[in-house]
């Protein structure tokens, strides 16, 4: 834009960017403790809080993620004055997906930049309005950490090709380096953001890029690159240089990974059309779920694309396919992955209504067309982050906590002192909700002494146990999780 | 001397029982730690398991005692149900599949069924969703001759143990739901109006009813 524009053109995209920001935060950090801790986040919630007190952490291979979610997470716990298991709280906790996932509203408008001022701003209203968008970026796991750092790698590799700076160079690698150690499947969207750009070079004539580096400066900037993962990867796996075998489960990871996503009849695989389902128009016990106008204006985009011939437009649906592919054909499927396609879904929706509004007489239609997408959106979100947050009938929420278990505090206090006893098959997410009492065992087979002063048995496991105790207990029942119902029996004096 | 014999003695026990009171300590318990476990698994199979083994005790009941509630009027506290309509838990389907049930609201929510005259009740068959391991809680069920359920009130089944529900006391315990349903006696209670009421229940804060059935004579 030139200078001598009006001052209010020069101005209205920083206004309206602000807006979106500030739509992106208050729809990610209301009411931030209402849900239930998912077990999952439970899980890791617990395993901060080791961190927190002890300042150890050791990468688990077998049934965790990376840990940049670990340690990025201790800031908002200190910031907040939380200094151990017991002091942490939801909101600290889930703080932290909260900032990466407004940094990642900010980025996709960086990286949405190329395809013109309009296009950006779109595609960071809809990400900041998106259900899963939203849903995730309140979530204590690495999914929106991944996307995010993601976002950022890609920004700095465009910035890399044209400044040729070796600083651009070493911080794609080091984004790089973070999303391999927040998630081991991070080289999927690595590769499939690489085989798109090469894609994307190939197809055009070399006069095309010429501000773009060539062969001769590539070489010393992928050395940047390498070097900034190198550090990221090192520092974070080795836990800052206390623990050197997490570099070696960090490839480790990768056979577990293997067995878990290629297996065949796993309790978590799904038909391929999983992930295009949590957009198509459904009803799950009698709520409506509809995001078919922002899927349909992403293919359309993807299709305007190739039409259009427009190169960086073309990658970004290049991306979109090839991760929708990858993801749909993998066994293994979470609703939570589907935030990665949400990205590359905004910048073509955005990008294909930029393009519509192009013609005059078009601008009206695709103005109310977007308004409309980003309504629906808009109302979706509100079903799924706030109406529906822990319900079965959300398909964001999978294998949920019940509402339930946030009367374990309650609970665990009305209780007299003395230890207690968790004896179920499952039990996830109580650790984290009876994290201020200092002696509760787990026990997934009933032991031989079941007495204590509050116990939590499963279902199947009550008879057994009630035939055991030797003291009078007052019974109850708490739901686990849909499906999944735990016997309470609380001394009696 | 006998005096200094018995303070000394006392003296010495006194010291004896303080220091042994010193020696003690908080006994420490090396319990299980909580192991750390992937994403749960999703429970797709519907709990369809009796917790009892064998069958159900009969309920002996007059004879002519016959099904009195089917098709009759319903309605609620929640008068724009969530999910479904009233009269699903008189229309006599009782599978428990989507569509058979209707969801009331959260918290404390009841349905009431008209017999269209005064009845003498003899059973109540409940089954408030069975697709899926549940307790409701707070159930409570009454019958009276007046539809706003403020007089003549005969309470036959309540477990809300504290009060909360501000229908009294009850001293009936909570039951995981089944596909047998929750069969309660009517003790021949006379009345025209049924009214079962819950608070929620082990999987989210709304109530449900797939099928109401009431036995007795009209």
């Amino acid at each position: 834009m030139s200078a001598d524009a009006p001052l209010t053109r020069r101005w209205m995209p920083w206004v309206l960017m602000t807006l979106v920001v500030a739509a992106a935060v208050a729809v990610r950090v209301a009411d931030l403790d209402a849900r239930p801790m998912h077990a999952d986040e439970a899980n890791q919630a617990v395993k901060l809080g080791a961190l927190l007190e002890t300042g150890e952490y050791r990468f688990d291979p077998q049934d965790h993620h990376g840990p940049t979610l670990y340690y990025f997470a201790l800031v908002p716990a200190w910031l907040s004055g939380e200094r151990s298991l017991a002091a942490l709280t939801e909101t600290a906790v889930r703080a932290t997906p909260v900032i990466f996932g407004i940094a990642g509203v900010i980025l996709l408008a960086a990286v949405a930049e190329p395809l013109g001022r309009r296009t950006a701003l779109m595609a960071a209203a809809l990400m900041a309005l998106s259900p899963a968008a939203v849903y995730y970026s309140r979530y204590f796991i690495q999914e929106t950490l991944l996307v995010t750092f993601g976002l950022a790698a890609w920004s700095c590799v465009v910035r890399t090709c044209h400044t040729r700076r070796a600083t651009w160079a070493l911080a794609a690698g080091a984004f790089v380096g973070l999303m391999q150690a927040s998630k081991a499947s991070a080289p999927v969207f690595v590769m499939a953001a690489l085989a798109a750009w090469l894609i994307v070079r190939r197809r055009d004539s070399p006069a095309a890029g010429n501000k773009e580096v060539n062969a001769n400066r590539l070489l010393p900037l992928v050395a940047w690159g390498i070097a900034g993962f190198a550090a990221m990867f090192v520092c974070f796996y080795s836990s800052f240089f206390t623990h050197f075998e997490g570099l070696k489960d960090a490839f480790g990871t990768y056979a577990v990974m293997t067995t878990r996503v290629a297996g065949q009849g796993g309790a978590h695989d799904k038909a391929w059309w999983y992930y295009a389902d949590l957009f198509w128009w459904h009803r799950r016990a009698g709520v409506l779920w509809d995001q078919t106008l922002f899927l349909g204006l992403a293919l359309g985009g993807s299709v305007a694309s190739l039409a259009l011939r427009d190169r960086f437009a073309r990658g970004i649906a290049l991306y979109f396919v090839f991760i929708a592919v990858v993801l749909s054909a993998t066994p293994y499927k979470t609703p939570w992955i589907v935030v990665h396609l949400i990205p590359p879904m905004a910048i073509l929706a955005a990008w294909l209504l930029a393009r519509i509004a192009d013609h005059r007489v078009a601008k009206i239609p695709a103005v109310l067309v977007f308004l409309l997408c980003l309504g629906l959106l808009g109302r979706q979100m509100r079903l799924g982050v706030f109406q529906y947050a822990s319900s079965e009938r959300n398909p964001l929420a999978y294998v949920h906590s019940s509402p339930d278990v946030k009367k374990v505090p309650a609970l665990a206090e009305r209780a007299p002192p003395g230890p207690v006893k968790v004896i179920s098959e499952e039990y996830w997410p109580l650790p984290w909700y009876l994290r201020e009492r200092s002696e509760v065992g787990y026990w997934a087979t009933i032991p031989d002494d079941c007495d204590a002063s509050l116990l939590f048995v499963s279902a199947d496991y009550a008879e057994e146990v009630k035939g055991r105790l030797k003291g009078r207990y007052r019974q109850g029942y708490l739901g686990l999780r849909p499906g999944f119902v735990l016997v309470t029996l609380m001394a009696e004096p | 001397m006998l005096t200094r014999l018995v303070l000394t003695t006392l003296t010495v026990g006194a010291l004896t029982a303080v220091v042994h009171a010193q020696d003690k300590v908080p006994l420490a318990l090396d319990l299980p730690k909580p192991l750390f476990v992937g994403t749960p698994r999703p429970i797709s199979l519907p709990n369809l398991e009796k917790p009892r083994t064998g069958p159900r005790p009969a309920l002996m009941v007059p004879s002519g005692t016959t099904l009195i509630s089917k098709g009759k009027p319903v309605t609620s506290s929640d008068t724009f149900p969530v999910i479904g309509e009233l009269n699903y838990v008189t229309d006599g389907e009782k599978s428990g599949a989507d569509g058979t049930f209707v969801e009331l609201g959260p918290g404390v929510q009841w349905v009431q069924i008209d017999l269209g005259s005064v009845s003498t009740i003899e059973a109540i068959l409940v089954w408030h969703y069975h697709s899926q391991a549940r307790v409701y809680y707070d159930v409570v069920v009454q019958v009276s001759d007046d539809p706003e359920f403020k007089k003549g009130v005969t309470t036959l089944f309540n477990n809300d143990d504290d009060d909360s529900s501000k229908l009294g006391k009850g001293k009936d315990l909570a039951y995981i739901e089944t596909n047998e349903g929750r069969l309660i006696d009517g003790k021949g209670t006379k009345g025209r109006y049924v009214r079962l009421s819950s608070a929620g229940n082990t999987t989210d804060e709304l109530n449900h009813y797939v099928e109401v059935e009431v036995f007795g004579k009209q």
